[in-house]
């Protein structure tokens, strides 16, 4: 069976990971398996969104700081995040267009978690 | 395989008992009728659990008068404790605003809530399903039926919500899902000792035709209204509570 050397893992810019916490699991879950000297490497899809009703197309940037502080999940550790965070899709309940103020609109990327890419050795 | 789907379903098959409550249209009380299970469900002394999964109308937390703030633990979002019910709806993420979502967001949205709720232990999970025959329907079967759900309809004995049962019906038998029955609710009144009953009955031959049976008449009363506005749905004794607790009997045992 061939070793996979690389694996190349793509979030999204929504889901606001914390990178150094999903690298501890990754590393400690390949301990003791086939993957043990794997490399993970960390690509993050930028957030667009485009509105359907006057075509503006905005970042995640622009999105963040329009979005309520009204409604929040608290974590244990006392952080208070964007239901965003937990589920990117509810940004359309949580957002406007910047531009016309339309719910109406598209995320275009920036969701989501997936494997882009595995490298095998040889 | 989709990894997220996966955990979806997993978690639902942990629970011992689920229930679907599902509807062929809105408006005919879904929502009431499986928070009304889910509190006598608890009453009974079982660990349990309502999941809120319409997108469009999420109206769980209004009827448990639920404000509060939603919490994040390890495990993932841990669904408040009202009136002994474990209670998870988008409608605590998203307030009193709408949610258009489309086609693919829609079944990641959902998948994502299934698979993000630390509900615990659970002895019996109530599912309020999204009204209707659309994809949020379609996709939440798909993710539900290797639980071995049972499911009841809830409807009103109007024509027109009939017309959509039997298109419900098609649906989840197609499935494979265990249908226990039909819920009738608004199906009557009393006044002055009389039984009126202003849409007139479920027809046996519609009945007949589709194998189903009417597991409980519910009355129409002002009274749930008023619980449901105070956050008191099933407190006041009185003959909806009689006949949900009957029908607790008759779906749970």
């Amino acid at each position: 069976m061939k070793k996979i050397s690389e694996v190349e893992i793509l979030y999204g810019e929504m889901m606001e990971l914390e990178l150094d916490i999903l690298k501890f699991a990754l590393e400690e879950l390949s301990k003791e398996t086939p993957m043990k000297d794997t490399k993970f490497i960390f690509s993050e899809e930028r957030a667009s969104f485009r509105c359907n009703s006057c075509g503006y197309r905005w970042n995640f940037e622009q999105a963040h700081s329009s979005l309520s502080e009204e409604l929040g999940i608290r974590e244990l550790a006392g952080e208070r995040e964007s239901p965003i965070h937990f589920i990117p899709e509810l940004a359309q309940a949580l957002m406007r267009c910047p531009n016309c103020g339309s719910r109406d609109f598209e995320i275009e990327s920036g969701k989501g978690i997936r494997i882009s890419r595995i490298v095998f050795e040889g | 395989m989709d990894p997220l789907f996966e955990r979806a379903k997993s978690k639902i098959e942990k629970v011992g008992k689920v229930t679907l409550v599902a509807s062929g249209k809105g408006g005919v009380g879904k929502s009431v009728v499986s928070s009304s299970i889910a509190l006598v469900s608890a009453k009974r002394g079982l660990k349990t659990g309502l999941l809120d999964l319409d997108v469009h109308g999420p109206s769980i937390p209004k009827i448990f008068g639920f404000n509060g703030e939603i919490v994040a633990g390890k495990e993932g979002l841990i669904p408040p404790i009202v009136r002994g019910v474990k209670i998870m709806s988008f409608g605590f993420m998203i307030g009193e605003n709408p949610l258009p979502l489309k086609g693919e967001d829609k079944r990641s949205a959902l998948s994502l809530l299934l698979a993000i709720t630390d509900w615990g232990e659970l002895d019996h999970l109530v599912i309020d399903m999204p009204p209707g025959t659309g994809d949020e329907t379609i996709f939440c079967i798909r993710a539900l039926k290797s639980a071995k759900a049972n499911a009841l309809i809830v409807t009103t004995p109007s024509s027109l919500s009939l017309s959509v049962v039997s298109r419900l019906v098609e649906l989840l038998r197609g499935e494979g899902i265990n249908l226990l029955g039909l819920v009738e609710n608004m199906a009557y009144f009393r006044c002055n000792n009389e039984l009126i009953r202003p849409f007139g009955s479920i027809d046996e031959g519609f009945l007949s035709k589709y194998g189903l049976r009417v597991l409980e008449s519910l009355p129409i009363d002002p009274l749930i209204e008023e619980n449901i506005k105070s956050g008191r749905l099933l407190e006041s004794s009185g003959e909806f509570r009689s006949k949900i607790e009957s029908l607790f009997d008759k779906i749970v045992g």
